[in-house]
């Protein structure tokens, strides 16, 4: 690996998703975070405000990208304009992983800025174990790919999500960003048992694990990251850890931002369980 | 092997090929209809996304669609409302929410990044017929907008003589450009070559120029803002640069008529000769001695 500008070049614990709301008090106060992920898609322009922020926070704490971009699901070609730039990001932050989702943002190069879902079938599965070996070879680097949520099935649909990521992982050397709260949110949602899909997930390429909070509409449920956890997801994160291990994970919180104090809160939680169980 | 054998190999593989491409189109299709019914809904385009959903009784497929058309419209009005807030402020939530969405038909968004879309709002807002009587609201969407463009510009290479050779060649070689030199290097410059001198404004600013008081209405609808809340329309035009200084940070500067002028010609790339020429040689000598000293302006070519 050549030369590393930063200190910090691992993660372990409850790390916190970083919002723009949170940068003045992380400065004034350098609370004990243990890491921080920052969406990559916020940091993409060559300069500006956001990325001498970012690199601040670089200089005290290891960070991973997080952003929803890739399209990795899509039938468009990969856009080589946002590779490029995400590699350039990459160079300058050394994030610890980079992480993207298992959906479809774009197609005929319009962009929902969503992550939407596509058919787990054959053909997909050998779709986007192809494109994941090329967002590698393009960054020079692994990627975790993460769970999504989702609200549809497709008739043309052949496999349960769990089978189409082992399947993943079987083409592909990429690990797994497993978001707890997607599986919930999903198994509610389509009616399958959220310990099944759990067990079956290789824990060998786990590498990071989500926690946020869904938002329980009258027929769903609906993953808006602007909640705290929900107990069936804590009970599901502990059932993670004792399988897993004491793998990071982060409290993500999209909407409806709250105040840093109550993000420590959710963390706290979380650190409580992974020592307890791991 | 039999060339028979080969022969149904080769065809074999051929009808690989053309399965796996079918199944790609397949795949596009199905994205493409998808897309449809989320931005363009109506009911030929909904009922041929839902063929490919199931549906069940607590949730049609018409239902599942809509979920994802509320949260990528929620999603994506989050994300202009944070480039454009007053606008949201002037017009309330609601409003800005509908005029989004015949925005969205308009203009779809063509970069992954979301900071990158919004460029037509002010553009869009200008012949949106209901928002006819807020004469100003294309204007302070631009301003907004400027103020983002400038908030996430490139920061200003600090140019050493070095650096400034090293990092530009690259430009130079693409086109005849002259190298960008720091302002230090100013004495070098022969007095007869002056008129030929390049003034480059920071790669953050741009100038907005309205019929209305834009800027006023733009200060009084900032959060932080303490003083009256009414702003008349017979306070007149705004001449404004939006920019981000390394010193000062983000900054909106009233111009006069001299000043704009000025810094219009150096962004559209004109000599200090042409300029001078152009209008109010009287006033150029000060205005550049400004521009320099705010940082402005931080280097040149010849």
């Amino acid at each position: 690996m050549n030369e590393r500008r930063f200190k910090h070049q691992s993660i372990a614990g409850v790390g916190l998703g970083l919002r723009s709301s949170h940068y003045q008090e992380v400065f004034n106060t350098q609370p004990d975070v243990p890491w921080f992920e920052l969406l990559s898609d916020n940091y993409m322009a060559e300069g500006g405000l956001p990325i001498l922020r970012a690199e601040k926070i670089r200089e005290d704490y290891p960070i991973t990208l997080h952003g929803v971009g890739m399209s990795l699901g899509a039938a468009d070609p990969l856009n080589i304009d946002y590779l490029s730039r995400l590699k350039a990001l990459v160079n300058r932050l050394e994030p610890v992983y980079v992480s993207d989702h298992l959906a479809w943002v774009s197609t005929s190069a319009h962009y929902t800025h969503d992550l939407l879902p596509f058919p787990y079938t054959e053909f997909t599965l050998k779709h986007i174990s192809e494109r994941i070996n090329q967002a590698q070879e393009f960054l020079g680097r692994e990627l975790l790919v993460e769970n999504p949520s989702s609200y549809l099935n497709f008739h043309a649909t052949e496999m349960s999500e769990w089978e189409f990521i082992q399947g993943i992982c079987k083409s592909t050397d990429c690990n797994l960003l497993i978001d707890i709260n997607n599986i919930y949110v999903s198994a509610m949602n389509h009616g399958f048992d959220p310990y099944e899909y759990l067990s079956a997930i290789p824990a060998d390429r786990v590498k990071e694990i989500h926690l946020a909070g869904y938002e329980k509409m009258e027929h769903y449920l609906f993953d808006t990251h602007g909640y705290q956890v929900h107990p069936p997801v804590w009970a599901l994160y502990q059932a993670a850890i004792k399988r897993f291990g004491a793998i990071p994970t982060l409290i993500e919180w999209d909407t409806d931002i709250p105040d840093f104090t109550t993000l420590r809160a959710e963390a706290l939680k979380a650190e409580m369980i992974m020592t307890e169980v791991a | 092997m039999t060339d028979d054998s080969l022969q149904s190999l080769e065809q074999l593989q051929a009808l690989k090929q053309r399965t796996a491409l079918e199944k790609l189109q397949a795949l596009k299709k199905l994205q493409d209809d998808f897309y449809q019914a989320i931005f363009h809904p109506n009911e030929e385009t909904i009922k041929q996304a839902s063929t490919y959903i199931v549906g069940t009784d607590a949730l049609t497929e018409e239902d599942r669609l809509s979920i994802y058309r509320d949260s990528i419209l929620g999603g994506i009005t989050a994300g202009l409302t944070g480039i454009f807030p007053v606008c949201v402020k002037l017009v309330g939530e609601k409003y800005f929410t509908h005029m989004v969405a015949g925005y969205l038909k308009e203009y779809p968004s063509g970069s992954p990044d979301l900071g990158n879309y919004g460029e037509h709002l002010p553009t869009y807002i200008a012949q949106f017929k209901p928002a006819k009587a807020l004469v100003y609201l294309s204007d302070v969407a631009k301003l907004e907008w400027a103020w983002h463009q400038a908030f996430n510009a490139p920061d200003e290479h600090d140019l050493t003589v070095d650096s400034a050779s090293s990092e530009l060649e690259v430009e130079s070689a693409l086109k005849p450009v002259s190298k960008l030199k720091p302002l230090s290097e100013l004495d070098h410059v022969a007095e007869d070559s002056f008129p030929d001198i390049r003034f480059k404004v920071v790669s953050s600013a741009s100038l907005i120029s309205s019929d209305y008081p834009v800027h006023h209405i733009w200060q009084v609808n900032q959060n932080d803002y303490e003083g009256g809340q009414s702003v008349s329309l017979d306070e007149g035009q705004a001449k404004l640069l939006v920019w981000r200084s390394a010193d000062y940070g983000m900054r909106v500067d009233a111009l006069n008529e001299n000043e704009y002028r000025f810094i219009e010609g150096l962004l559209e790339g004109k000599t200090f000769g042409y300029i001078a020429e152009a209008a109010y040689p009287q006033a150029l000598g000060e205005i550049l001695q400004r521009c320099i000293q705010m940082g402005l302006i931080q280097s040149f070519s010849v």
